[in-house]
């Protein structure tokens, strides 16, 4: 008994730092927020915030631009969520088959994922923007067409650019966490495969996918929520604009805050929406792939 | 089973405890919003109260003042200068890019870390009001005395409903600058009206030139051609804008500028985020046309551009052009002395040496003898023509709700600029959702 009671009191003084932690910068600010978004939330200097239900909600419902952020903010996920798997496990698959040589490739693919969003976001918009390379390659070198294309000019191109970006810059992340998943797949499957005259890619497909499953839906729920969580790629490519027209949901919450004057319950409201949007996408993924349990 | 049972009710516990302190957070948000507050603003002046021990006071400065046309070196000259004659004050200035100075103060206002003086677009007053950090300038004892020593117009921006909170540091309007190079080559003269002006960007528009570049949708990119047409954005008391924002002559204004847009005659970043941004875009010759302030001069000038400088082209009613500037501004978490130093430090800002000083950099004086210093003529090659302009500049509303009607005419005229929506059916969006703001509260 004595000794049960020392045990679980280590235990707790143990877990305590880190439960603080998580409490005072995960929980608490969730749960603020959550009691924000029912409150006009003024961000003035000793300014009274006043009780409004479920106005905020109401006024994100019926906003047409939180409308168009949201279907820009699922387009831009659907696009590089699976593009960076796909390209991903493409490349970790590759990388997995060579014996030299290997560690220089990994670095080079790895190296976009740790360069500074701002920075390759700016080159990004130099190369879609009007004079920029993009059209410089296509007007004078190919001549495909006479005058430069807007990719930036629209809300489609210009989404689509930001999505190569993000595709760009995740596939080093991906591939490493796929690496090490397929370097965990034992390589008698894949001998008895050969021998029963099993070719590369049904061996792909029958052998190698079911084992990484679990790396697979790992990657897709943590992509999801970060794609949900764009800001930078947006920011600087576009701005959001013409007319919030490319706005995702986090640059319009940040121009509601701090752009309009402070509507910080409105900000609250929609970042609640998408939480919960994200929670169900994750769900609905893990019961979508049923990992084995098996080690 | 029990570990798990004991973790679980931990973890509850915590939980608990937050939603009880966030529940009691809630009830006193004011008193300990407050308490936060006013314990950041002692804690951030303790240093400062130490000083104020040995009658040291160091007020803290932002302003956005531009290194690039060598304000910041007389800054320092002026604040030397101040500080030798005030030896118990002390005046730290920061630079802060324009965007930034605002989201700044609208983070330091619920913090209480905010500035002692601040040199601002007074377009941030209206926001800044609203966030409740504005001293009442107006209410400083010689207040008047000093106002009645600057242009009434710019000071003007300061002033919401009958009270002033601030003070004009330099004003400024926009007028044409052209590419002279540019109208050489197409054999074009300088316009002199609106209509001129549309056809001479038709006519340069041509390879790689845009005739005109309009860096946003604001107001204070579009409301000069509505007022020189005679339209208006707003009732004259701000009650209302429907019959004001989507009124024929705004509508017809503005479908004009979309009309240049489709011809690819018109652009700017904000409209296309593919384009150059204008100063880029005069480096590059791009650009033939743009009604801007007296910075495009000096930008032009350390590129070695050509620029040509026109009044602004009159429409219908004549050349009413957007009247700018910066104001200072002092906030309400300063202790008393340090306010006291901040307003002897303001009122040298705007005394006659230090405003002739500044023109000498670009920065048009407030105070009614710089203006007519021969110092001042002789450092601004173009005043003659921005003097013309300030005389039919108007200012924006200066209301509560400015910066969010702002909002909504940038989004709904870019709408109509670029095609998106018809300008009547943008244009009269516009005047529903102003409609609708206004009548709140």
């Amino acid at each position: 008994m004595d000794n049960n009671l020392k045990n679980n009191w280590r235990i707790g003084v143990l877990l305590l730092p880190g439960l603080v932690i998580l409490g005072v910068f995960t929980f608490y600010p969730i749960i603020k927020m959550i009691v924000m978004s029912f409150f006009d939330w003024k961000i003035g200097y000793k300014q009274t915030s006043s009780f409004v239900g479920l106005r905020n909600y109401i006024d994100v419902f019926s906003d047409p631009i939180a409308k168009t952020a949201l279907v820009n903010t699922l387009y831009y996920a659907v696009i590089t969520v699976p593009g960076q798997i796909v390209l991903g496990l493409f490349v970790a698959v590759l990388i997995n088959g060579i014996k030299k040589f290997s560690v220089t490739f990994r670095l080079f693919y790895y190296l976009p994922v740790i360069t500074s969003w701002v920075v390759v976001a700016l080159l990004f918009r130099y190369i879609f923007s009007n004079q920029g390379l993009l059209n410089y390659m296509l007007t004078d070198i190919l001549k495909c067409t006479d005058e430069p294309i807007g990719w930036l000019s629209h809300r489609w191109t210009a989404l689509t650019a930001t999505t190569i970006l993000g595709i760009w810059k995740g596939i080093g992340w991906n591939m490493v966490v796929f690496l090490a998943a397929l370097q965990a797949v034992p390589i008698e499957y894949y001998d008895a495969a050969s021998m029963d005259g099993c070719g590369a890619v049904k061996q792909f497909f029958y052998i190698t996918l079911p084992n990484i499953k679990g790396s697979i839906l790992f990657a897709l729920v943590m992509l999801f929520i970060g794609a949900f969580n764009t800001y930078t790629p947006i920011m600087v490519i576009t701005g959001g604009n013409p007319a919030h027209q490319t706005e995702v949901v986090l640059t319009w919450m940040y121009y509601q805050t701090f752009s309009a004057v402070g509507k910080m319950g409105y900000a609250s409201a929609l970042s609640v929406i998408v939480a919960i949007i994200v929670a169900i996408i994750s769900v609905v993924l893990f019961k979508f792939i049923k990992p084995d349990n098996e080690i | 089973m029990n570990k798990y049972k004991k973790a679980t009710s931990f973890l509850l516990c915590i939980i608990l405890l937050l939603v009880m302190l966030i529940g009691c957070s809630q009830q006193s948000t004011s008193s300990s919003d407050n308490q936060a507050s006013s314990k950041q603003s002692t804690s951030n002046n303790d240093s400062q109260k130490a000083d104020s021990k040995d009658e040291q006071v160091t007020i803290q400065f932002w302003h956005n003042y531009d290194a690039g046309a060598g304000q910041i070196d007389v800054l320092n000259q002026l604040i030397a200068q101040f500080e030798s004659q005030n030896p118990s004050i002390k005046v730290n200035p920061v630079y802060l890019e324009w965007s930034a100075l605002r989201s700044n103060v609208v983070a330091g206002a619920t913090t209480g870390m905010l500035p002692d003086v601040l040199r601002g677009d007074i377009a941030f007053v209206p926001q800044f009001q609203s966030l409740n950090v504005l001293t009442e300038m107006g209410a400083l004892p010689d207040y008047n005395t000093i106002a009645s020593s600057i242009l009434e117009a710019p000071n003007s921006s300061a002033k919401m409903g009958d009270k002033f909170y601030g003070i004009a540091a330099n004003t400024n309007t926009k007028i044409l600058f052209y590419n002279k190079k540019l109208f050489e080559e197409a054999g074009l003269s300088v316009p002199k009206t609106q209509d001129e002006m549309w056809n001479d960007a038709k006519a340069l528009s041509k390879g790689k030139v845009i005739g005109f570049v309009e860096a946003g949708t604001g107001a204070w990119n579009i409301a000069q051609y509505i007022w020189s047409n005679g339209g208006d954005l707003l009732a004259p008391d701000y009650s209302t804008a429907t019959g004001y924002i989507n009124s024929d002559i705004a509508v017809a204004t503005i479908q004009k500028l979309a009309d240049l847009y489709k011809a690819k005659a018109l652009t700017g970043p904000s409209l296309d985020p593919g384009a150059l941004g204008d100063t880029d875009g005069w480096t590059a010759g791009v650009y033939a046309m743009e009604i801007d302030g007296p910075w495009r001069a000096t930008m032009a000038k350390d590129a070695n551009i050509d620029i040509g400088a026109a009044q602004m082209p009159a429409g219908t009613a004549g050349s009413i052009g957007v009247l700018g500037g910066e104001d200072f501004m002092m906030f309400k978490t300063s202790d008393k002395a340090h306010q006291e130093a901040a307003w002897k430090f303001i009122k040298f800002m705007v005394g006659k040496e230090a405003q002739v000083a500044m023109a000498k950099v670009g920065q048009i004086p407030v105070n009614k003898e710089a203006l007519t210093d021969s110092a001042t003529i002789e450092a601004m090659p173009l005043m003659p023509i921005f003097s013309e302009a300030l005389k039919t500049a108007r200012p924006r509303p200066v209301t509560p709700k400015w910066s969010d009607i702002d909002n909504i005419i940038t989004t709904k005229v870019a709408e109509a600029i670029t095609g998106q929506k018809p300008v009547k059916v943008a244009l009269d969006e516009a005047a529903v959702e102003i409609d609708k703001l206004l009548a709140q509260k």
